[in-house]
């Protein structure tokens, strides 16, 4: 007993967590170390290792009567209530029934193994090798699930490469490996593989060789099912592709600022619509600066403002000069990003080019307002159809009904003289109509430029007669060489139409004076014809002065299509007329022509 | 059975000297009285304001005439004395085959009657039918 004893001496100051132990497991002696690595109370009053540990290995005692030394890992709970792992290593005591006894706490050690191990299964990460001198193939439980095969599944080499899918998948897998052994070269790898059920799936292999003499004796390396993240991926791959196919074809461009770094992003697609060389600009925003044209700079800036104080969003239309010099009309649109505070950070916009749009809308507008004139007209048209036509149509059959009833008595030859005179009016009325219709479609590509001095004394010539009745006074105030873009014979009616108005409309207290005038303008020139004749009440007849059979002075020469055919001819020379005029103070018209 | 007075207001002359012979033949009227234009007519109805015994019973009138047209001479009556639309029985008479003109016409409630061109026998009929079932 005494040589235990003093052998008990030895250890009782040794820093090292070390106990003596009998066979019982009782506790002989306990180190200053031991004392402090479990808590010290706890060991003082511990006769038994069970009252250490919680749980000890099942079979610990005939373990350590074996005569080796024998280890095991063993968990505590310490007073703190937190697990460690005691790494316990029993050494038998030669010549003794005894034991030594050595702690270390591996807790945090057991602890990162744990995570790892916890985080290659997450992660589903498993790991293989092979050795080529054995020529075995090695892999780990989790590689296997991921194979889906049974654990006791033995592999080999051509087994493991027949799992990647036939094809693409399994050419790959081949070289890589083929390469690995022949040169050396690692490899890092997605590629699919049909799984023991029968299931596709997307994993990650990487493996690297071992050489030994310049030769591959092993390679080893990871395999990882990465199915679910490629297949989101590629699902976005996808959808992204469509995104890119949809605005590319759209001709969509995007651009992205980063307001607080003034830093401005613009797709390819950008560079397109704005007809420039990406690679010439180092900056996008350089690109915008050149391209803006100069008259939109100002509002498409204030654009930029309101949309980031939050006034209105930025949906807007601005012009630029592309690259080729051409100008386009773009459409843009954006969005502003804030943070917690309300700061613009970013905006994010698209521009898409709707010059053709605009130039489409255009023509359609005016195509419209064509459209609209020629209804117009229309409406006139059917106005002297139930007018003009069907007074005099209806006056020769009531005529003609009541001959034939014996209703005219001794009134019957002046009913043959009205119907005669009725056919005559509905012949005149056809003809005027036709010279309407003559009007309306002369082409005017039929214009060109022409002296208006000559034409007012041909003019004149023809309805001197009248003139000299009326004894008009006529001043022609214009050059000797004013022209004007018309068509000859309209220009004749025109002048001709405004000086027999004149005349059958001059006052009858005073004498009538005719003066024409003309000023040039920078893209038309305005003639400008004025007598003192008895005028218009135009508040009353303005707005049926140009009309159809609309007379104004109970006149009996009066038929109500003159200046109806003036308006008609003015506008088919890309011209127009206006009046100003006051009852009994004469009339002034005024001949727009487009130079 | 007719009336001792219409008025005929028309522009075309053609069309009064016949309309006016159609009314005599068919009784319609004993007397009728052409004007050229609204304003004629309008002037001669004021002047019989005072003495309605003299004013017409009937009056046919066009729409498109210069000076005053069918519809301005409408307004001038809506504004003036009652005893003139109450004694006057208008029928409007136009050769217009406008419906617009039908819809306005609609909207002066003292308008007895719209007869499209030309003036029939049976157009006369029912002027006068309306006559005698108004005085019943």
């Amino acid at each position: 007993m005494k040589t235990t004893t003093e052998s008990y001496l030895d250890i009782k100051q040794a820093p090292w967590p070390i106990v003596i132990l009998d066979k019982e497991l009782t506790i002989l002696e306990f180190s200053e170390g031991a004392n402090h690595l479990f808590d010290h109370s706890k060991l003082e009053q511990a006769v038994r290792l069970d009252e250490l540990f919680d749980l000890l290995p099942k079979n610990l005692k005939k373990q350590i009567t074996s005569g080796a030394p024998y280890k095991s890992t063993i968990p505590t709970v310490c007073q703190k209530g937190s697990q460690r792992w005691i790494k316990t290593t029993f050494y038998p005591i030669q010549n003794t029934d005894n034991l030594h006894v050595l702690f270390e706490d591996v807790t945090r050690q057991k602890t990162q193994y744990e995570l790892a191990i916890q985080a290659t299964d997450i992660a589903k990460i498993g790991s293989w090798k092979v050795d080529l001198v054995k020529n075995t193939l090695f892999w780990s439980s989790m590689t296997r699930k991921i194979h889906e095969v049974a654990d006791d599944f033995e592999p080999d080499l051509e087994l493991g490469l027949n799992f990647y899918k036939e094809g693409k998948h399994r050419e790959n897998i081949i070289q890589a490996v083929s390469e690995c052994i022949e040169s050396g070269k690692s490899y890092d790898l997605e590629l699919i593989i049909i799984t023991a059920n029968g299931q596709e799936k997307w994993v990650r292999t990487i493996g690297e060789a071992e050489r030994r003499n310049g030769k591959t004796v092993a390679f080893q390396g990871v395999f990882q099912d990465i199915d679910d993240i490629k297949r989101e991926k590629l699902e976005n791959e996808k959808l992204n592709n469509r995104i890119r196919v949809a605005v590319e074809s759209a001709n969509i461009g995007i651009w992205d600022w980063n307001v607080a770094d003034n830093n401005l992003i613009w797709d390819e697609n950008m560079f397109t619509l704005f007809g420039l060389d990406s690679s010439k600009f180092s900056e996008a925003y350089e690109a915008w600066e050149t391209s803006l044209h100069p008259q939109d700079k100002e509002f498409a800036a204030n654009e930029v403002k309101l949309a980031l104080e939050g006034v209105k969003d930025f949906d807007t239309e601005f012009r630029i000069i592309k690259g080729d010099g051409s100008i386009a009309s773009i459409q843009g649109r954006a969005q502003v990003f804030r943070d917690k505070k309300g700061e613009p950070l970013r905006m994010v916009g698209t521009n898409v080019d709707i010059t053709g749009i605009k130039r489409k809308d255009e023509r359609l507008r005016r195509l419209l307002e064509v459209t609209e004139k020629q209804n117009k007209k229309l409406v006139n048209f059917a106005h002297i159809i139930s007018h003009n036509l069907r007074s005099n149509s209806s006056n020769i059959s009531m005529l003609s009904g009541m001959l034939l009833s014996d209703k005219g008595g001794e009134k019957t030859q002046q009913f043959l003289e009205m119907i005669q005179t009725s056919s005559e009016k509905l012949e005149e009325t056809l003809n005027e109509l036709n010279e309407v219709v003559k009007i309306q479609s002369t082409a005017h590509s039929e214009l060109s430029k022409i002296k208006v001095v000559p034409i007012i004394e041909t003019v004149c010539e023809g309805i001197g007669a009248i003139l000299h009745d009326a004894e008009a006074q006529l001043d022609v105030q214009l050059g000797e060489n004013l022209t004007v873009n018309a068509y000859r014979p309209y220009l004749v009616s025109v002048l001709q139409n405004l000086i027999t108005n004149s005349v059958k409309y001059r006052h009858p207290d005073r004498q009538l004076e005719i003066r024409i005038e003309a000023e040039e303008e920078s893209n038309q020139t305005v003639i400008k014809f004025s007598d003192n004749g008895l005028g218009i009440d135009l508040k009353k007849h303005g707005n049926k002065l140009f009309g159809m059979y609309k007379t104004f002075h109970g006149n009996k020469d009066a038929k109500g299509i003159g200046l109806f055919m003036t308006k008609n001819q003015m506008e088919a020379m890309n011209g127009k007329i206006e009046v100003i005029s006051e009852q009994d103070n004469g009339a002034t018209f005024l001949l727009y022509f487009k130079t | 059975m007719g009336v001792k007075k219409l008025f005929l207001v028309d522009d075309d002359d053609i069309f009064r000297v016949a309309s006016e012979v159609l009314v005599k033949y068919n009784n319609l009227a004993e007397e009728v009285i052409s004007f050229e234009n609204g304003l004629l007519a309008f002037e001669a109805l004021m002047a019989l304001e005072h003495s309605p015994d003299e004013l017409p019973e009937l009056l046919f009138l066009d729409i498109n005439m210069p000076v005053m047209n069918g519809w301005e001479f409408l307004e001038e009556i809506k504004e003036g004395p009652e005893i003139i639309r109450n004694t006057v029985k208008i029928h409007i008479l136009t050769s217009s085959i406008d419906p617009n003109d039908l819809v306005l016409s609609k909207s002066y409630d003292f308008i007895s009657g719209y007869i499209a061109k030309p003036l029939t026998d049976s157009d006369i009929n029912k002027v006068a039918q309306s006559l005698s079932s108004a005085t019943i």
